[in-house]
């Protein structure tokens, strides 16, 4: 993953880190979720083009 | 002042036998938490079980044949088909009559609702989240938001982010329903691929309706999930029990697909109930249920909508809410009663044209319901449809191809079909629903009308021809359903069994039970375990008075299936006829608990608590009847006789107008075991001046058809002589004065030997029991009459 954390805060305002495989819990939370999973996966992705660039 | 909001959440074949177990495991908390603090029930669904047709009557409360949806696909107007859409839809839907009053309404996936409408609110129609062009997934880069399936338009840049395809389903998320999904070739098992694209659509609706929730103004919001019907369909065979024919390697890789359904749409709803506050009603509700255990279809007909027969007759209600009655049971709904109960909701009056009817059962306190003519009549439309600037081909085919692969319509590319055939049969297929919703609401002519228009012997289709026998021998049309028998039969179109079923309705129209008895015995020999031929058995046996026989029948059936509300009816009716009124009590209560929207079952029991003379239950059931259904017109005569007896004067007057409504009269009937003394009494009656119908042909009974429509009012002399035989077959819009001709058995035998020149006093011990199971028939038949006045000479 990139440098910066991808995470979701409930109510309580506890935070939890967003998988970039997904989690059926996180899709569960509708529009935030899948928001916050497609910006995770997309970092991610992008994470591991510069790794394959810089090789 | 803050408002009441309204949160409709559509599961697409939720079923309860499922849901109750996962609900006791602690899986389904958020639906729980709904029957918990609201109200649960069955929701009754319509025939043709078909979700587009379906999801339209709920939002509408009209029935097929009135909101003219009509299938999956229709005629686009240019020699092609399309998906259905809301160009079929003739009336307005529950969004129309909220805009119009002014209530805003969210519509998220509405089966059909593309393209959508310019309500007042927003629509996402259920094609926003189609990934296919025709057969092929295209990539996520090249994948558009399809045309007239968002509004208004500027939601577009609000949800097209939204949007999950297939592609982007990883393992992670699979792996909840196939745990062991590693183990799987998936270059050759496409199982996986159904998995995703399903998940990836309910997840696209979910989101889409979040957003629309939290950034939406909203009075209204439905929410339609077609997943849940999906994935069942495609994965409901290997769901534990193990089925015959399921390997084991199947059986534990794909076992949990439809529980981890189940659980996923749950959570999604847990996050929606987290989205409202206090105030606002939340409804779960699906359109059909889904066979799940030893009901489960072994093989799919491969016909259109084949896939259908997998369906159970009841989806699921449940709702809860500000001044809902809290963890209790509602009875007798149906997919009919949502759009009045939703506008029920809002204190908006009910169209008198619904079918439907508001649940007020689900009130705290009484609610009063207001009623307009016809929402119809209202100028405003409520919301138009936004034509899109070009016609998207592409989404039709995508749309199309899925239903393909679902099974509910045919190929176009298959070899055999040409573009003209093609929409020649779609259209004759809508018809063919048509009919079908006709003959539900017992519109039969109707029905018949369509099934002889559409009916084609040179490409013979087996279910319009079913459809049609059923509707002639309902419309009393038996030669056209001997004709069509006949060809059936001529053609081998069907299992030899099921056409001797079908020839045994015919023959029991006919009044000819020991036919369809026969018939009836054949089939069984080869079906000896088919629920449908055990019904009709015990039905039969019970018409023809073996009451016995009927209830072995009856016990066959109970033996298979335990929950067969109809099997216990049968018996409760074997034992009403034998005067056994206690036992007939126990076994219609034993059907009401299994299915409780069973006006028959209600209306013997009122009968037989009428009978043993406990008055108070037995107006109680017959008041049930009067809410389900009009088709029973004795029900207002039982009424006004019941309280006739215990003195109610407002309800006998109220009675008195009903059933002067129905009634067509008194007539005077002779009847009595063909003797002299019957054929002196009518000689006498002719020779005072009277005139006496039915007399010369029937009294000597060689051709008498009570089975044909109206034959009682043919007979229009002041008197009609019926055979005792026939006296069952009384209908009971007449009230009758019945002249009862006693005589002796033997004397019966002798007038029968001398009509048929058999020699004097020979005896014919078959027909002497025979006459003997006559007069106990009768008498047991005058005895459970309300509208009869007995004389007997």
């Amino acid at each position: 993953m990139g440098g910066q954390k991808n995470v979701i805060r409930n109510q309580k305002g506890d935070e939890y880190i967003v998988p970039p495989g997904g989690s059926l819990g996180l899709l569960a939370l509708g529009s935030v979720g899948v928001r916050a999973w497609k910006k995770a996966k997309k970092e991610w992705e992008d994470s591991q083009n510069q790794q394959v660039e810089k090789k | 002042m803050k408002k009441n909001k309204v949160l409709v959440v559509g599961w697409d074949s939720a079923d309860w036998k499922i849901i109750d177990k996962l609900m006791a495991n602690g899986l389904m908390p958020a639906i729980k938490s709904i029957v918990d603090n609201g109200v649960r029930g069955k929701l009754a669904t319509i025939d043709p079980p078909l979700s587009p047709m379906l999801w339209t009557s709920m939002a509408t409360g009209v029935r097929p044949f009135d909101h003219g949806v009509l299938g999956f696909v229709e005629p686009d107007g240019q020699g092609g088909v399309r998906p259905v859409s809301s160009y079929s839809r003739k009336v307005k839907a529950i969004w129309n009559m909220l805009s119009i009053e002014g209530y805003k309404s969210n519509i998220v996936g509405w089966w059909p609702s593309n393209p959508v409408e310019s309500i007042n609110g927003c629509m996402i129609s259920n094609l926003f989240h189609q990934e296919k062009v025709g057969k092929e997934i295209v990539e996520i880069a090249d994948w558009k938001i399809p045309e007239g399936s968002v509004y208004p338009e500027r939601l577009i840049e609000k949800v097209k982010d939204l949007r999950v395809h297939p592609y982007e389903i990883t393992g992670n998320l699979i792996m909840p329903f196939v745990p062991q999904a590693v183990a799987l070739d998936q270059k050759q098992d496409k199982r996986l691929n159904v998995i995703a694209k399903l998940l990836a659509h309910a997840t696209t609706v979910h989101a889409t309706a979040t957003e629309l929730m939290t950034t939406e103004p909203w009075d209204f919001m439905a929410v339609y999930h077609d997943a849940m019907d999906h994935f069942s369909h495609a994965f409901m065979k290997y769901h534990p029990p193990q089925m015959k024919g399921i390997t084991d390697e199947a059986f534990n890789l794909f076992k949990d697909v439809v529980i981890g359904a189940y659980i996923y749409h749950d959570m999604m709803l847990d996050r929606m109930l987290k989205l409202v506050d206090d105030d606002t009603t939340v409804m779960v509700i699906s359109d059909h249920g889904f066979h799940s255990d030893h009901l489960r279809p072994t093989h799919v007909p491969q016909v259109p909508s084949g896939p259908a027969i997998e369906h159970a007759p009841y989806g699921v209600i449940a709702i809860k809410g500000p001044g809902i009655k809290k963890g209790e049971s509602i009875y007798g709904s149906s997919i009919l009663d949502i759009t009045p109960t939703i506008l029920s909701l809002f204190d908006m009056p009910i169209g008198r044209d619904m079918v439907g009817k508001p649940l007020v059962d689900i009130y705290e306190k009484e609610k009063k319901i207001n009623y307009i003519d016809s929402w119809e009549n209202k100028k405003e439309s409520g919301g138009e449809i936004v034509i899109p600037k070009e016609q998207d081909t592409d989404l039709n085919d995508t749309a199309l191809q899925q239903l393909i692969d679902l099974g509910y319509i045919d190929d176009l590319n298959a070899p055999h079909q040409d573009a003209e055939n093609y929409l020649k049969g779609i259209i004759n297929e809508n018809n063919f629903y048509l009919a079908k919703s006709y003959a539900t609401a017992g519109k039969y002519e109707e029905a018949l009308e369509i099934l002889l228009e559409i009916e084609n012997k040179e490409k013979p289709d087996f279910r319009i021809l079913i459809e049609a026998i059923n509707c002639a021998v309902k419309t009393k049309r038996f030669k056209l359903a001997e004709e069509y028998l006949n060809f059936v039969r001529k053609n081998k179109l069907m299992n030899a069994g099921y056409i001797d079923v079908l020839e045994s309705k015919v023959q029991l129209g006919l009044n000819r039970p020991d036919n369809a008895y026969k018939l009836l015995q054949s089939a069984l020999k080869e079906n000896p375990d088919a629920i449908e031929i055990l019904l009709d058995m015990g039905r039969l046996l019970n018409n023809m008075r073996d009451s016995k026989g009927a209830i072995q029948s009856f016990e066959r059936i109970i033996k298979k299936d335990p929950e067969n509300p109809y099997a216990y009816h049968g018996i409760g009716m074997a034992y009403l006829q034998q005067g056994e009124y206690e036992d007939a009590i126990s076994y219609f209560l034993d059907a009401i608990d299994r299915l409780y929207h069973y006006p028959l079952a209600h209306f013997h029991l009122g009968e037989a608590f009428a009978l043993m003379k406990m008055y108070d239950p037995a107006i109680k059931s017959f008041e049930v009847v009067e809410t389900m259904t009009q088709n029973i017109p004795k029900v207002y005569r039982w009424l006004l006789d019941l309280y006739e007896i215990i003195e109610n004067q407002e309800k006998i007057e109220h009675y008195r107008k009903l059933v002067s409504y129905f009634r067509r009269g008194q007539r005077k009937i002779i009847t009595g075991l063909a003797t002299e003394k019957v054929e002196k009494y009518i000689e006498d009656i002719c020779s005072s001046g009277s005139t006496v119908s039915g007399y010369e042909s029937h009294l000597y009974d060689i051709t008498f058809n009570v089975s044909q429509a109206n034959w009682l009012d043919d007979l229009s002399s002041e008197y009609v002589y019926v055979p005792l035989n026939y006296l069952p077959s009384l209908n009971g819009l007449n009230s009758y004065q019945i002249y009862f001709i006693e005589d002796s058995v033997e004397e019966a035998m002798n007038y029968s030997h001398k009509i048929n020149r058999i020699r004097a006093n020979s005896i014919d011990l078959s027909l002497l029991a025979d006459l003997d199971k006559q007069i106990t028939v009768a008498n047991s038949w005058i005895s459970q009459q309300p509208n009869i006045d007995l004389i007997r000479i």
